[in-house]
Formats: C-alpha cells, sequence, structure tokens
C-alpha cells in the first residue's frame, strides 16, 4: 500500500513538467497578433506561451479574482489606465527592456511599456452622403444631426482618452463640443465596435473618436469606410504591456517583453495595422510623423478618470 | 446509520438510501451552485478576499447601495422581467393550449421547431433583430420600412426578449396540458361550458402550477440577461442591474466588490419571486392522480386546423425564421456596408469556417464536447435533485430547491468570478481551475435550473401513489427511481438534456473569463470576430452551430426515449 501511494506521489510530480518553463499571458486585441507572437517567441526562445485570449476588461477581472492564486506572469492589456491603476498597487514588476530606447518617453514608464498604440479618428462611411468631416467640431453641424456614434468613454479607455486629450487641448471649447454633439443627437451606444457597426451598416453616418486601425483594417477587408485624423490633433491608445511581480517566471516573462519590442515583434503589430510603439519601425498606416498628438500627463488624467466620465455622462444624459 | 436510528418502518432496511439520496444531492448542490455563490456574497462583505483577506470588512456595501442609479435600474429590472413574463405566458399559453389538440406526429415537429430559439444566442439574437430592423436595416433595404423607433424602446426590448423565452413556458405547460388530457374539458362541455369558460375554469387552474414555475425562470432569465438590454438598452438610456454588473466587472476601474453586492440585489429578488411562486403554487396546486394517456389527435374542424397552422406559423416565423434569415442574410454578406445586395454575396465566411488549419473547428468541437458533458451531468444531478426535493420533503429540501434556481438569477460573470474565486485556492489537492473542466463546471452550475425545474414539475405530477405501491410490493428507493420514475421521467430528462446542450453550446459571458489559456468555445470565437474580425464571420459561425446542434435535438427527439407519450 506505502509502494502504491509513493509510486503515485512520484507518478503526480513528474507528469509535471519541471523544466519545461511556460509563459502565461493574458493578452487583450486582435487574436491574430497574439498567436503569432506567441509562436514567434517559442521559436525564438523554446519557451512555450500560454495565451488567455479575451476583453481588456475581462483579463483585468480576472487577474483580479485571481488574486490569492495568481497565474499571469505578462498581461497586454488595450488600456493605459489599466497599467497605471496595477502600478499604483504595487503590482508590476520594475522591467525597461533594452529594446524600448526607441519607445517615445510618453509610451514607457519604469514598469510598464507600450507594444504599440492606436490612434483615435474620425471614421466614415463615404456611402452614407453626408460632406467629409475635417475637423472633430464639425460632427457638430447641422449636417450631421442624428447621424453621428461616439465610443462611451465608461466603457472604452480610448474614448475616455479622447476626451481627456480634448479637454487638455482646451476644456472649455470640448465640453462645449459635447454639449453640442448631445443636442445633434449624438448616439453613445457602448464601446468601440458598438459605435463602429452602426456606421458599417449604414444606420448612422460617422464615428466621432474611432480606434484607427479597426477601421483600417475593416477598410481593407472592402468595407466603405474612411478614417480622417482631425488637424488639431488627436490622441493615442497605448498598449501596455506589463510583468507581474507575482510572476514566478520573471526572466522568462521580460525576454517576453524583449521581443514583443524587437524588430520581429514590432513587425508583427505592425501588420495588424497598430502604431508599433518603436518610432524606428514602419508603419503600415500614418505613422509618428504624420499624426499630431496631443500631449497630457496620463497619470493626472487617469486620477480625475471617475470626474471626465460622469461629467460627459450627464452631458449625454441631459439632452 | 443502525436500524435503529430508521423510522419504524417495515422495509427500513431498503429505504436506508434515503439519507444518502439527500446527502449527494445535499454535496452536490452546495459544491457546484453553493459555494460560487457562497464566494460572491464574502466578496460582498470582505472586498479584499480575492487576496485572502478580511481587510476592510463592509466598506463597499454602502458606496454601493447608496449609488443614486440604482433604484432607477432595480425598478427597470423589475419591469422588464415582469413584462417579459407576462407577455412570453400570453404568446404561449393559446399554443401551449392547442398543442394539446395536434396530432402527435405534427405537434411533435412543432414542439421541436419552438425549442430552435434556445439555439439562437441572446445577444445574436438582438444584434439580427437590430440589423433586421435598424434604419437602413435588412427590411428597409428590401420592403422599404425600419421599426427602429420601435425596437429602441420598453416594447421593442420586451418584445425581442419574449420571442426568445416563450418557449420555456410553451414547452413546460404543454407538457401539462397533455398531461391533464381532455376528459376534463370534454365533461366540461357536455355540462354547457363554452370554450373560454372550459379553459379559464378548468384547465388553466391545472396547469397553473407548471405555469408559475416555467414563468419563474422566466422571470429570473430576464433580470440576469444581458445581451438584449445591453445591446438594445443602451440605445434609449435604459439601464438594469445586470448592465450595472457588467460595468464594474468589465470597464475600467473594475471593481469585483461592488459588482458582487448589486449580484445580491439580483438574489434578493429572485428569492422574493420564488417565495411569490412558492405561495401561489401551493395556494393551486393540483395534483392529478389518474394520469390521462389519451389516445392522440382530435377533430380538429377544417377551421380550427387553419387556426393552429397560422398561430404556430406565426410564433415559428417571429421567433424563429426572422432571426434565422437575418442571421444567414449577415453571414453571407462580404461586408457589412455593401448592404443586402447580390453583389456583396459571397461564401468566404462559411467557407472560411471549414478551412482545416482554421480554428473555428477546435472552437466547435471544444463547444460540443463540453455541452454533451453538461447536458448528460446535468440531467443526472437534476433528477437526482428533483427527487430529493419533491419526493423526500425533508428539511433542507427547501433551501435545495432555492439553490436551484440561484445560478439563473446571478448574471454569467459573477458566477465566474464566484467560480474563480473558489476554485482557485491552492488548498484543493485537484481543482477543476486552469483547465477545460472548469467549463464544464461553469456550463453545469449555469443550466442546473432548467433541468431541476423541468423535472421537479414532471415529478410533481406524477402521483405519490405511484411510489407507493412500488413501495408496498418491497421496492427499495433505487428500484424505484429506475424503474418506475426515470423512465416515466425520460422524455422531460431528453428535453431538458437539450436546453442544457443548446444553451452549453452558446454561453458567452463565463466562457470569456474562465476558458483556459488557448482555450475556445464557440461564443468566444463568435465574440473575437465581433470584436476585432468581422460581424459577418461571426454570423457565419453561429449560422453553422445553429444548425449543427438544432440537427442533433432533432435527431434526438427521434430517440426511443422520446416516444414514451
Amino acid at each position: 500500500m506505502k509502494q502504491l501511494v509513493a509510486g503515485l506521489v512520484i507518478g503526480l510530480t513528474l507528469s509535471v513538467p519541471a523544466f519545461a518553463e511556460t509563459l502565461v499571458v493574458y493578452s487583450a486585441g486582435p487574436k491574430p497578433l497574439s498567436d503569432q507572437l506567441a509562436k514567434g517567441f517559442k521559436a525564438k526562445s523554446g519557451i512555450d506561451v500560454e495565451m488567455f485570449q479575451s476583453t481588456a476588461g475581462k483579463i483585468m477581472a480576472r487577474y483580479q479574482a485571481e488574486k490569492s492564486n495568481p497565474h499571469a506572469d505578462v498581461m497586454i492589456s488595450a488600456s493605459w489606465g489599466h497599467a497605471i491603476t496595477l502600478d499604483q498597487e504595487g503590482d508590476l514588476l520594475a522591467y525597461t527592456s533594452p529594446n524600448a530606447a526607441n519607445v517615445p518617453a510618453s509610451l514607457k514608464t519604469s514598469s510598464y511599456v507600450a507594444q504599440g498604440a492606436a490612434a483615435l479618428a474620425i471614421a466614415y462611411n463615404p456611402k452614407s452622403g453626408v460632406p467629409t468631416p475635417q475637423h472633430w467640431a464639425d460632427l457638430a453641424l447641422p449636417e450631421y444631426r442624428d447621424q453621428v456614434t461616439m465610443p462611451d468613454p465608461a466603457k472604452s479607455g480610448s474614448a475616455l482618452t479622447l476626451v481627456q486629450g480634448l479637454v487638455t487641448l482646451d476644456a472649455d471649447k470640448a465640453w462645449n463640443l459635447f454639449d453640442q454633439l448631445a443636442a445633434n443627437d449624438v448616439l453613445v451606444p457602448g464601446a468601440n465596435k458598438a459605435a463602429l457597426n452602426p456606421v458599417l451598416q449604414g444606420a448612422k453616418s460617422v464615428v466621432f473618436g474611432a480606434v484607427d486601425y479597426i477601421v483600417i483594417d475593416a477598410k481593407q477587408k472592402g468595407e466603405n469606410i474612411e478614417v480622417v485624423y482631425p488637424s488639431e490633433g488627436t490622441v493615442l491608445a497605448p498598449r501596455p504591456v506589463m510583468i507581474m511581480k507575482s510572476s514566478q517566471h520573471q526572466d522568462a516573462a521580460k525576454q517576453f517583453v524583449d521581443y514583443l519590442l524587437s524588430d520581429e515583434g514590432q513587425q508583427l503589430v505592425a501588420e495588424q495595422y497598430i502604431l508599433p510603439a518603436r518610432t524606428d519601425i514602419q508603419a503600415k498606416r500614418p505613422g509618428w510623423n504624420d499624426l499630431k498628438i496631443i500631449d497630457f500627463d496620463a497619470g493626472e488624467a487617469a486620477a480625475q478618470a471617475a470626474e471626465t466620465q460622469s461629467k460627459f455622462a450627464e452631458i449625454m444624459a441631459a439632452k | 446509520m443502525t436500524a435503529v436510528a430508521l423510522p419504524a418502518r417495515s422495509s427500513g432496511q431498503t429505504r436506508s438510501i434515503r439519507p444518502l439520496l439527500l446527502g449527494l444531492a445535499a454535496l452536490i448542490m452546495l459544491t457546484l451552485v453553493g459555494l460560487p455563490v457562497l464566494a460572491i456574497l464574502l466578496y460582498a462583505l470582505f472586498p479584499h478576499i480575492n487576496e485572502w483577506s478580511l481587510a476592510e470588512p463592509f466598506s463597499v456595501l454602502l458606496p454601493n447601495l447608496a449609488n443614486p442609479h440604482l433604484i432607477g435600474a432595480t425598478l427597470n429590472s423589475l419591469s422588464l422581467s415582469l413584462s417579459v413574463t407576462l407577455l412570453s405566458a400570453a404568446i404561449a399559453l393559446p399554443l401551449a393550449y392547442r398543442r394539446a389538440q395536434l396530432p402527435e406526429s405534427s405537434g411533435r415537429i412543432w414542439d421541436a421547431l419552438l425549442m430552435l430559439p434556445f439555439l439562437i444566442p441572446p445577444y445574436i439574437g438582438a444584434l439580427s433583430w437590430m440589423q433586421l430592423l435598424q434604419v437602413n436595416g435588412f427590411s428597409e433595404q428590401l420592403l422599404g420600412f425600419n421599426l427602429a423607433s420601435f425596437l429602441y424602446s420598453f416594447p421593442g426590448i420586451v418584445t425581442v426578449m419574449a420571442l426568445h423565452l416563450f418557449p420555456m413556458i410553451y414547452l413546460a405547460t404543454s407538457k401539462a396540458f397533455a398531461v391533464i388530457g381532455r376528459r376534463y374539458g370534454d365533461v366540461g362541455r357536455v355540462f354547457g361550458g363554452s370554450t373560454l369558460q372550459i379553459f379559464t375554469r378548468i384547465h388553466l387552474p391545472m396547469v397553473l402550477p407548471t405555469l408559475l414555475s416555467s414563468g419563474l425562470i422566466v422571470f429570473v432569465l430576464t433580470i440576469e440577461e444581458f445581451g438584449t438590454p445591453e445591446i438594445l438598452g443602451s440605445r434609449f438610456g435604459f439601464r438594469v442591474i445586470v448592465t450595472s454588473i457588467h460595468e464594474k466587472l468589465s470597464d475600467w476601474p473594475i471593481d469585483l466588490p461592488g459588482a458582487s453586492v448589486l449580484s445580491i440585489i439580483l438574489i434578493l429578488i429572485a428569492f422574493a419571486a420564488y417565495r411569490l411562486h412558492q405561495r401561489l403554487a401551493n395556494r393551486f396546486s393540483a395534483a392529478i392522480d389518474n394520469q390521462q394517456v389519451d389516445a392522440a389527435g382530435t377533430e380538429r374542424t377544417g377551421r380550427q386546423r387553419l387556426i393552429d397552422l397560422l398561430l404556430f406559423g406565426s410564433a415559428f416565423f417571429l421567433a424563429v425564421m426572422l432571426p434565422l434569415l437575418t442571421i444567414t442574410a449577415s453571414s453571407l454578406l462580404d461586408t457589412l456596408s455593401g448592404g443586402l445586395t447580390l453583389a456583396n454575396m459571397s461564401l468566404k465566411h462559411l467557407s472560411g469556417l471549414f478551412d482545416l488549419d482554421s480554428e473555428a473547428w477546435g472552437a466547435i468541437s471544444t463547444s460540443f464536447g463540453l455541452a454533451l458533458a453538461a447536458a448528460l451531468c446535468s440531467v443526472l444531478i437534476a433528477i437526482l435533485v428533483a427527487f430529493t426535493v419533491v419526493r423526500l420533503r425533508t428539511r433542507g429540501t427547501a433551501l435545495l430547491d432555492f439553490l436551484s434556481i440561484l445560478p439563473n438569477a446571478i448574471p454569467g460573470m459573477a458566477i465566474a468570478v464566484g467560480l474563480i474565486l473558489t476554485w482557485n485556492q491552492p488548498f484543493w489537492p485537484v481543482t477543476p481551475y486552469n483547465s477545460s473542466a472548469i467549463l464544464l463546471v461553469a456550463y453545469i452550475c449555469l443550466t442546473l435550473p432548467y433541468p431541476i425545474r423541468m423535472l421537479s414539475a414532471a415529478l410533481k405530477q406524477l402521483p405519490q401513489s405511484l411510489d407507493d405501491a412500488a413501495y408496498i410490493s418491497g421496492a427499495s428507493e433505487a428500484r424505484v427511481i429506475l424503474r418506475i420514475l426515470a423512465p416515466l421521467l425520460a422524455p422531460v430528462a431528453l428535453a431538458a438534456g437539450f436546453i442544457v446542450f443548446a444553451i452549453s453550446t452558446r454561453e458567452l459571458v463565463s466562457s470569456l473569463m474562465l476558458a483556459p489559456p488557448g482555450v475556445q468555445t464557440v461564443a468566444t470565437y463568435v465574440f473575437h470576430q465581433f470584436d476585432q474580425g468581422s460581424i459577418n464571420a461571426g454570423m457565419a459561425m453561429s449560422l453553422v452551430t445553429i444548425l449543427v446542434s438544432g440537427s442533433i435535438i432533432l435527431l434526438g427527439q427521434r430517440l426511443p426515449g422520446a416516444k414514451i407519450r
């Protein structure tokens, strides 16, 4: 009997491969990108990647619920705010990748770095017959009445960033614009896709604050949709990469971050029409030199995020 | 357990299986449902329980409950659920009543066809209604009108949800009408009762217990349903509790304890509904001790046939054909913006699914395997629980009964959080977490209410005298269950298994949270297509899944076990 138990114990321990290292990555965003990164990293380093693919919110929820027994080594979110929160809570491992040298200062801190970024833009359906919009404020004009959608800053981190950016640029003008948009019957139906779909389907005509790479991707697939970057400037929605302090595979995690920021990793990001974080990588879409980015303090904006969200919600509810 | 401890009954030995059954049922229910619900409760009280700490107890309760929007959301939830339940009953009752008069052959076809709405995931259903009825939607492109203002309104949401949920009441009450048989109605007719009188005075009271219990399911399902209120309600600022819960679960800043607090409100509402249902059901309980086994089919006049055809046909058209046609059309469109034109038709989204290296196959086989296992486990557990609750009636069975409805009342995503909190603890020697088994656990937990409700309702209608006769003849409990009750319950068990199967193949929110790294289900595949890829590809996948699981159910209807009555 004792031998049987001993045998079972040995069998069980052996069945857990102790040496073949596996990295657990929680990732939001395009699934093909995650799959390619996992494959590429395995080829480079021999380390297996288990990828949990979901939305940024569900990744965070899973991470929070797992806190007493964490599994994630690396997380890639679509929302910079998530990284700020986790960093404040002291959950992130400090690491600066040598490959991050060409990442602009606004897209890296000592404990997290952007993999790439989306820019926020106006997307419009040329079949809909509305005039081509040039500026954010155009969408408050009567021609666009009942034709505009906007992702909800409460549900879309990127839409929140846009509101924050426009408010930083000129607070009075920005809030005034949102008042006018509300009066112009803008539709705020939910997250990014919920705002884009009615425009693709022809129920509405223009998105105020579309995530550009999704629109460019749709256009490449033959959809009638065009992207406009207003000349007064736009904001970036960077995708933060974080190594968790609780990780048992910190060396492998650092290698993975290095890989994400390597030429190869950044090329894969570029393939998805996302703006690569490194300025020396050629983007397959309007790149670092083509965009006018509104510069603002992401940390301060995050501290005021709840206030910004509720002010926006009040304006939209008041129409 | 010694013989002394048993009640002094002649067949004491054979009955010793009772405590075992009760214990087993309680153990299973507490593990599958009790633990995750307990975890949610604890999370609401101790916001750091996820870090295994009791710090700052009760600190999130008041701030969440004091939220000024909460009262409005609660009232919206209640009025939505009540309206959907009433409309579902209004649609289902005439159908169920007429079903008993149909010849068995065509009746079974209608039964199967009206089960199809279960196969359409609510969020896909809502999206397809939108695509059909919105401005420049399919109806406007083909027929020149849109119903956007109706769709994005309270009556619009109620209609969409009722069209999706009424089969729940139809399937249950039509079985009840069949059990009553026609004799009572014939007696009423002989004494000069009008059709309406016979329906309201004789038949309705007799099916009331079934109506109430299936209505209860529809009520709590509506309270918990996320997809439709989120997709349609967000268009006109209609917020319910479950949309607030989801905001806390998935929008920055993530607030899991806050979501748990709001989940408790849903649990309380479900509890109140359950108690009300109990009181009503007790008042109207109608035992039919001599079960009727009528020869199938009555003489229907030509006019009646036409009316029946119109009745069933229009229900089928609205609840099944319209959404399915829309889904089919979407999956055949090359681009979303291209509209419903011949030039925009393409098989690429459908054929893309059948590429040998496509992930779609993996997702389909994962989902179907899990759904099959879930159906089997859920039904077996449900037979055990239903027997314990209905037949044993000892202390604690009321708790079991209430536990059995809870998973319907709590949003799937909150259950998922509860399951992570429960099964992600290092102290478990083995845990389903981080393997596909956690999805099976989640599906069983989320679907258990259906087979338990359906089987206990059916069991209540089987006269106790059947069991007693067997006991007197010296049969053991196991023998009574296996040889008498099980065969009689087989058709209901099969129908319940199909529902579990259908719902598991398309379960979304908990799959998105719980799927272990690298595992995809049909629903997560569809969701990723909607989120980052193309809606039309997602619709193509939905269509294939609906068709495949639909055919499995149709085939299952032909199983010998399904033909008892």
